[in-house]
């Protein structure tokens, strides 16, 4: 279950100029009427989470739609065309074959595979901007695993930090809750769990924001792995771990910042300004908090020989058309 | 040279900010989580009770190993047994005073509490407890953590029974011991077990095990298969050419087993017994195994239990208040009627301090 996360990553820091919010605290009375809204929207959304076994582990996901569209996180569902058992709520276990992903930002979607059935399913926030620091959102799932005596686990808690395509809450996850949803209090997934780092308050979700871009893409079985809009630096490659779990550069996109400073398809990423790099989304991550213009370092090897390069950050370039 | 004062970068600050991120909010400062001190600050009473409510127990090195929940006004509390497995060597945090000695009552291993007294101790702040049947999913629930702060959660997953495993000691043992040895080698020992602080090392060969002398592997499991998670055996072992003994505090199997390499993340570890409960209440409140004894309340602050096993990242036990308060009650009352006498030894005067040896 372990490696349904990426432990061991450095939390980075990063600075916004930006506004704080006042700090007006809630009275006691604010605190059961939060517990009357989660208690209310439980019954509504609980059905909708599935527990998912890919194999080599257990993890999460959320049913989103009435014809059993269901989203859990890319490291869940790995590669698309794949069929998993999912398991309901009542214990019942149900085939799913995986659809679409977006490596870079973790985001995945799946179908289950019992045609004629209405799934009980839960609304999507198509509002990505409004899942602020602050608000308050329930997260759930099945860590550890299935385990029907125990049912779905709650946690309810605060967004820490948003980010383009992320959200940080101290609603605390562990293995085997990945691809499990977080949600805002009008019952709406916000955030899919992905991976955490040591600290209780150091969970991260992916936003809804990768779904919604790239949603028929994901739907029609295509993987992702360039970055997104509205991502801070972009370097212009893209990535996949290969079997050895090492960081590949896969393609130099023609003109970009990478191409200027020389990667080559098949070189392998160790490190990023001295940090190891153990994965595709820690080193999303730590490219998308630097802004364009930084200059980074990024440790490389090809065949047996290690080099160093310096690239500069650009912005990602405009769509054309 | 003069700097603008902090409120001028404060100003410039606003000001410039709405500018470039207007909509954006800046991440929460420690105080602004769920359980920072901001966001808590309207319980401010509850905080003030439960801090009252329950009281730190310390091992004879000093180190906070459970939480006393106070249940009777002389000094009568109860706390998580197999964490003290020696609760009369333990001592008692009381105020800004000196730490104050135990008297151990009864203990229950089925429950996994200890019911003791705090000598000398008067008019504490007993919580009253009431029935956990009415909990549901989502309620807020409370506790101190270090028995001074208040820490907030949900009641997270259905409440249930929790099978045991039995004990387990940590250590990986070579199943080809040359019978010239005449013990058990240890090849390698799991991360934060009994083994690992109790101080057994690889390569040891454990010799004897609860006073039964061990030729082989399977001894061993024999041997620890009959005992309790947060029983105590003593381990006679050779290192190199020397040969010793300590003492080992099993745990529970499971827990040893599934956090071999450390890797469940529990940050700030796990109790000792996670297991063979006959109900558990499960939550999310951030708290730590020196956390588990202390009390588990509502927001109204009436107790509805006592928090008794530190899990992994995301799992908190506690024992529901009827599953042992009637238990609890017979028993203060057996010992009140009539008053026990004080143990002798707590009636000598406080040694001095250790002092090093004079010449």
């Amino acid at each position: 279950m372990k490696n349904l996360f990426l432990p061991g990553l450095l939390w980075m820091v990063l600075h916004l100029p930006i506004l704080a919010i006042a700090g007006e605290a809630p009275d006691a009375h604010f605190f059961t009427e939060l517990q009357q809204q989660v208690q209310t929207l439980l019954p509504k959304v609980r059905p909708a989470v599935v527990a998912i076994l890919t194999g080599d582990g257990t993890a999460s996901g959320v049913i989103m739609s009435e014809d059993g569209l269901v989203l859990t996180a890319a490291h869940v569902a790995e590669r698309p065309g794949r069929e998993l058992q999912v398991i309901l709520e009542d214990g019942s276990v149900i085939s799913a074959t995986t659809l679409g992903l977006d490596k870079t930002t973790d985001a995945a979607i799946m179908q289950l595979n019992e045609g004629n059935r209405k799934w009980p399913h839960v609304e999507v926030s198509r509002q990505v901007i409004q899942a602020q620091p602050g608000e308050w959102c329930f997260a759930l799932g099945h860590p550890g695993g299935f385990d029907e005596q125990r049912g779905v686990v709650l946690r309810v808690g605060r967004i820490v930090k948003q980010t383009a395509n992320s959200l940080q809450t101290d609603c605390v996850l562990m293995g085997g809750d990945s691809g499990g949803p977080l949600f805002n209090l009008k019952g709406e997934v916000i955030g899919i769990h992905s991976l955490i780092w040591e600290g209780r308050d150091e969970n991260m979700h992916v936003s809804m924001a990768p779904f919604l871009r790239s949603w028929d893409d994901m739907k029609s079985s295509r993987v992702i792995r360039t970055w997104g809009i509205g991502s801070g630096g972009y370097l212009g490659i893209s990535t996949d771990v290969n079997e050895k779990g090492e960081l590949e550069v896969l393609d130099v996109f023609a003109d970009s910042p990478s191409e200027k400073a020389g990667l080559k398809s098949g070189d392998l990423i160790l490190a990023l300004n001295g940090e190891a790099i153990t994965g595709l989304p820690q080193f999303t991550q730590a490219v998308r908090i630097r802004a364009a213009g930084e200059e980074i370092k990024l440790r490389l090897r090809n065949l047996n020989a290690e080099r160093e390069v310096t690239v500069k950050l650009g912005a990602r370039p405009k769509e054309k058309g | 040279m003069k700097r603008p004062s902090k409120s001028a970068w404060l100003f410039l600050t606003l000001c410039l900010a709405p500018l470039a991120h207007g909509e954006l909010h800046a991440p929460l400062k420690p105080e602004e989580l769920t359980n920072g001190t901001q966001t808590l600050a309207p319980l401010a009473n509850l905080q003030k009770q439960v801090a009252q409510n329950a009281a730190l127990l310390l091992d004879k090195k000093g180190k906070a190993v459970a939480t006393a929940t106070w249940v009777g006004d002389e000094g009568y509390f109860i706390t998580k047994a197999s964490e003290v497995s020696r609760l009369e060597e333990c001592s008692l945090q009381w105020g800004a005073g000196p730490a104050v000695k135990i008297r151990e009552i009864r203990r229950d291993s089925r429950d996994d509490l200890v019911l003791a007294q705090a000598i000398n101790v008067k008019g504490v702040r007993s919580v009253e407890f009431i029935t956990a049947k009415d909990l549901d999913y989502g309620q807020w629930l409370v506790a101190p953590a270090k028995a001074a702060e208040l820490k907030m959660g949900v009641f997270s997953a259905q409440k249930r029974p929790i099978k045991g495993y039995g004990a387990a000691i940590g250590v990986r043992m070579d199943d080809k011991t040359p019978a010239e040895l005449k013990g058990v080698r240890i090849i390698g020992v799991a991360e934060d077990s009994p083994a690992a602080s109790a101080g057994l090392q690889a390569n040891d060969i454990m010799l004897e095990l609860a006073g039964e002398s061990v030729g082989e592997f399977r001894r061993v499991n024999e041997i620890i298969s009959k005992k309790q998670p947060g029983e105590e055996i003593e381990v006679k072992f050779k290192r190199g050419d020397k040969e010793d003994h300590l003492y080992v505090r099993l745990a529970s199997r499971s827990r040893v087993l599934s956090n071999w390499d450390g890797e469940d993340f529990a940050n700030g570890g796990i109790s000792i017994r996670t297991d063979n409960f006959a109900e558990v209440i499960q939550h999310d409140l951030p708290l730590n195994p020196a956390d588990m004894g202390g009390p588990l309340l509502d927001l109204q602050g009436r107790a509805v239990g006592v928090n008794i096993a530190r899990v992994d990242r995301v799992t908190t036990f506690a024992l529901p208040s009827e599953i042992f308060w009637p238990k609890i009650q017979k028993w203060l009352e057996v010992d009140r009627h009539p008053p026990k006498a004080l143990p002798a030894k707590s009636e000598k005067t406080e040694p001095t301090p250790e002092q090093p040896p004079q010449s």
